[in-house]
């Protein structure tokens, strides 16, 4: 079975300026993945490359097996796309302009009539049916662009910064629209700002800058990832006083930067996932009372940071 | 892609969607259960017919109508033609007064009508047409628009749609106004309704150019002046459309019984036909997606276009006592047409894309006379320069048979118009010849866009005919006459050959010179056309042909029965 997404060795430069270079990833059904990167990274442009709106220089991208570049009317049946800004028309209101949508897509009679009905439940809009586009809300026209991205029910959605000026509840309903969206099998390329958000929902994460793929995998995996090229930062806590394991812990090998601070020390451990489990033995055998014993995992945001520099192209 | 059984809208429908899981919209299970029309009353059959019509008609053409009908620029435009068309039936019928029961005085309210129609239809439709389809472009809904499963020639019908469902609608109001005419007697109903047809037909083909110019740039600055060089040419158009009205109708009307009236007609009929269908063509191809083939519907276009030249000038050239002189006016044409056509061919990229290649004519005699129809200037150099050598041929066919059955005497020598169209189609091979190479070799140094070609073309042209003409006129010996540093100004050298109706030195030496330049250029065209010729077709990939086998087999009649003896 091929992937639903697959980039391979895409490129896209613009004059002088490379916006894309070297990206390769790929996508299983259901799987929702987060594309992260600063301003200028080259997300939107890939994004752009998915939904057939741009080519690229080299390399290619395919959905659901098909080339972008060269089947990219069978990609379009396949893919619904909601860009980060988008156009409205003026006179036409919220049914109108799905529709009008339905109707592009080929859908005709109760087969469009249920899709509508089906959409504007989905998104909530069914009670602003009637409201025209040009007075809704930035939220509500976010809603509108899913609803319009859903309409044909692609297997494959690209959604460029869909939480973008949303308050936090919107974005809490988005979040759980995509999650179950994907819960239905749809496979869904997300990109955003709010990290943690993307942390909540995604099964793959892709970190770009300078248009070049930093890291790529699950979100544990680049949490992992980072810690197992560094020092892990470890947290234990005791029943007693953490005096006592700090002194036990400066004795031995490979142990830095110990803070105590009451009944937990936290250190800096330079070893692997078998090496802290013979750590934890040790301890235990050495009388002190454990009770927790963990990794400090490191949060998305401050992998992106670490694994950025914050470039601008 | 999952159907709307497993989607998440909860929908409770059972048929499969879409077996071939490609997302594509559901070909027969989704499609409206089969009614019993029987069962409804005459208005439910009525309403369910035009919902199957509604369905079925164009998505951007329902979509315009809707805007339309609510936006403020159509109503005040209805309106005013409404309020305009009624104050001239009032004020006409004062100034006429008592006589108007006596005297026959249509035509007079007939030319008020006239220009009431004729800003809505030849300006406001045309351009309302163009700025439907550029500010699609410039608010950022038409790349929503593009993305969809919409052709791109559906896109082009359904604006076109629109702006035929908006010229009826002003026909409509002023409709019963030229009824009144008819009454008023003066002016009789063929008359109206050729009027209508111009009318009509002038519209749309200044709308289907519209949509054309509307696709040429995504630039906004471009666009601006665009917009001002459409408005200025729809403005001309009605400067002419009104001076054209206003001669025929008021001097006596067209023509009806006269055949040759209805020849003209034709001829002017189907080079419109001609035009309009290229300018859609040219229209949709520029917003197909760019791995797809642009070019071939367009070369069959004016395939079509050259097969109408010479079958009009063939069928006149061809009846008794016409005088030879008239090939002229046959050479003028094709080599307008073929320089501009020509100009446009060498502009287009030389690379096929995979999704072109896989459509390659495979067989020998495919590949024999169909390779000029694919995409490129090789093949499209190669296309125009057949043409041309048609042209010729078709025209010394004529002059063989001229020379034999005519008994009209004749003003320019056959050999000469002969000479005239071969040098004609010679100076045509070599500047689209040395254009086409120059832009390869620029494209190979850096990105040469299609206007910026077709530019570099023209400029070339104008560099041929203006550096000799500078040089010629500022030498005192020689600028009374022609001069052979003239030769590669192809309009001072034609002229040249028709003036001195023979064969002097000068018309000799434009006749070895000039030929066997083309011949050189043509040659050195060659290698280009053959990597071209060289080009086969590739196999589909894998999953398009899976796909196309799920397709075909949903498509495939379901087994049954093949005769009475089968269970």
């Amino acid at each position: 079975m091929h992937p639903m997404i697959e980039l391979r060795g895409l490129h896209r430069y613009f004059g002088r300026t490379r916006a894309v270079c070297d990206v390769n990833f790929s996508v299983e059904r259901g799987q929702v993945f987060g594309y992260i990167g600063p301003n200028g990274a080259g997300k939107t442009t890939s994004m752009r490359i998915l939904a057939t709106l741009d080519q690229p220089t080299y390399g290619d991208a395919l959905v659901d097996g098909f080339s972008v570049v060269n089947d990219p009317d069978r990609v379009r049946r396949r893919l619904g796309f909601m860009p980060d800004y988008f156009g409205t028309y003026s006179n036409v209101n919220v049914r109108e302009y799905l529709d009008f949508y339905a109707r592009a897509y080929g859908l005709r009679g109760s087969e469009r009539t249920r899709a509508l009905s089906y959409v504007m439940g989905f998104t909530k809009l069914d009670q602003l049916a009637e409201k025209p586009i040009d007075g809704l809300s930035k939220g509500m026209k976010q809603r509108l662009c899913l609803g319009r991205a859903l309409i044909h029910d692609p297997g494959v959605l690209v959604l460029d910064e869909p939480a973008a000026g949303l308050d936090p509840r919107a974005r809490i309903q988005l979040r759980e629209m995509i999650r179950a969206l994907a819960g239905h099998g749809k496979t869904v390329l997300v990109s955003s700002h709010i990290l943690t958000e993307l942390a909540e929902m995604c099964d793959l994460v892709g970190i770009i800058e300078r248009g070049r793929l930093l890291a790529v995998g699950s979100v544990e995996e680049i949490q992992r990832g980072r810690q197992t090229r560094q020092a892990t930062r470890m947290q234990v806590r005791l029943l007693d006083d953490a005096t006592s394991l700090a002194n036990w812990l400066a004795q031995r090998d490979g142990i830095e930067q110990i803070q105590t601070d009451g009944n937990s020390a936290t250190f800096t451990h330079q070893a692997d996932a078998e090496a802290e489990a013979a750590l934890l033995r040790a301890m235990i055998e050495a009388g002190l009372r454990v009770v927790a014993f963990g990794s400090q995992t490191k949060t998305l945001e401050e992998v992106f940071m670490q694994v950025t520099e914050g470039h601008v192209q | 892609m999952s159907d709307f059984v497993a989607s998440p809208f909860g929908v409770t429908d059972t048929g499969d969607a879409d077996p071939a899981g490609n997302g594509a919209p559901a070909p027969a299970s989704l499609a409206p259960e089969p009614q019993d029309l029987s069962a409804g009353n005459v208005w439910q059959r009525l309403d369910d017919a035009l919902v199957w019509v509604g369905d079925r008609l164009n998505p951007i053409l329902v979509k315009e109508t809707r805007q339309a009908l609510k936006s403020r620029q159509f109503i005040v435009t209805f309106t005013l033609v409404l309020a305009l068309a009624w104050v001239w039936s009032i004020f006409g019928v004062a100034v006429i007064g008592p006589s108007i029961y006596i005297a026959a005085r249509g035509l007079d309210m007939f030319l008020g009508y006239y220009v009431i129609l004729a800003v809505p239809l030849l300006v406001v439709v045309p351009f309302g047409a163009f700025r439907s389809l550029a500010s699609e472009r410039e608010d950022g809904t038409y790349e929503l628009l593009s993305i969809t499963t919409l052709r791109p020639r559906q896109i082009v019908s359904g604006k076109l749609g629109s702006a035929i469902l908006q010229m009826l609608v002003y026909l409509s109001a002023v409709a019963p106004c030229l009824a009144f005419t008819y009454m008023l007697r003066g002016i009789d109903a063929p008359t109206i309704l050729y009027v209508i047809c111009c009318f009509f037909f002038g519209s749309l083909g200044a709308s289907v150019l519209g949509l054309l110019v509307a696709t040429l740039t995504n630039d906004k600055h471009w666009q601006i002046v665009l917009s001002v060089l459409f408005l200025f040419g729809l403005a001309m158009l009605l400067w002419f459309g009104l001076m054209m009205g206003f001669a025929v109708l008021a001097e006596m009307g067209p023509p009806f019984q006269d055949q040759m009236f209805w020849i003209v007609n034709a001829v002017i009929f189907t080079a419109y036909a001609s035009y309009f269908a290229l300018s859609f063509c040219a229209a949709s191809a520029q917003l197909t997606f760019a791995s797809d083939n642009r070019s071939t519907k367009l070369r069959m276009v004016m395939v079509g276009q050259q097969a109408l030249l010479v079958g009009w000038f063939g069928w006149y050239m061809f009846q008794d006592d016409v005088e030879p002189d008239v090939l002229l006016v046959y050479f003028a044409i094709a080599a307008i047409h073929w320089s501009v056509m020509g100009m446009f061919i060498n502009a287009e990229f030389g690379e096929l894309s995979l999704r072109v290649k896989r459509q390659l004519p495979q067989s020998f005699l495919g590949r024999l006379f169909l390779t000029w129809f694919n995409p490129g200037p090789a093949t499209g150099y190669m296309f125009v320069v057949a043409n041309l050598l048609s042209v010729l041929v078709v025209a010394g066919g004529f002059l063989i048979y001229n020379s034999v059955f005519s008994k009209v005497g004749v003003r320019t020598p056959r050999s000469v118009l002969f000479a005239f169209g071969a040098l004609t189609c010679s100076y045509i091979v070599v500047y689209l010849g040395v254009g086409r190479l120059l832009i390869t070799l620029l494209r190979r140094v850096s990105h040469v866009s299609l206007v910026l070609a077709v530019l570099l073309q023209a400029l070339l042209v104008l560099a041929g005919c203006g550096i000799p003409l500078s040089i010629h006129l500022m030498t005192p010996e020689i600028r009374r006459d022609y001069s052979l540093i003239e030769i590669s100004n192809p309009f001072y050298s034609l002229v040249e050959v028709l003036d001195e109706r023979g064969f002097g030195f000068e018309v000799n030496v434009l006749l070895t010179v000039v030929p066997v330049a083309a011949g050189f250029v043509f040659l050195l065209n060659l290698p280009g056309v053959v990597s071209a010729v060289n080009q086969v077709r590739i196999a589909q990939p894998k999953r398009v042909r899976e796909e196309d086998a799920e397709l075909e087999a949903q498509r495939a009649p379901p087994p049954g029965p093949t005769s009475p003896f089968d269970e």
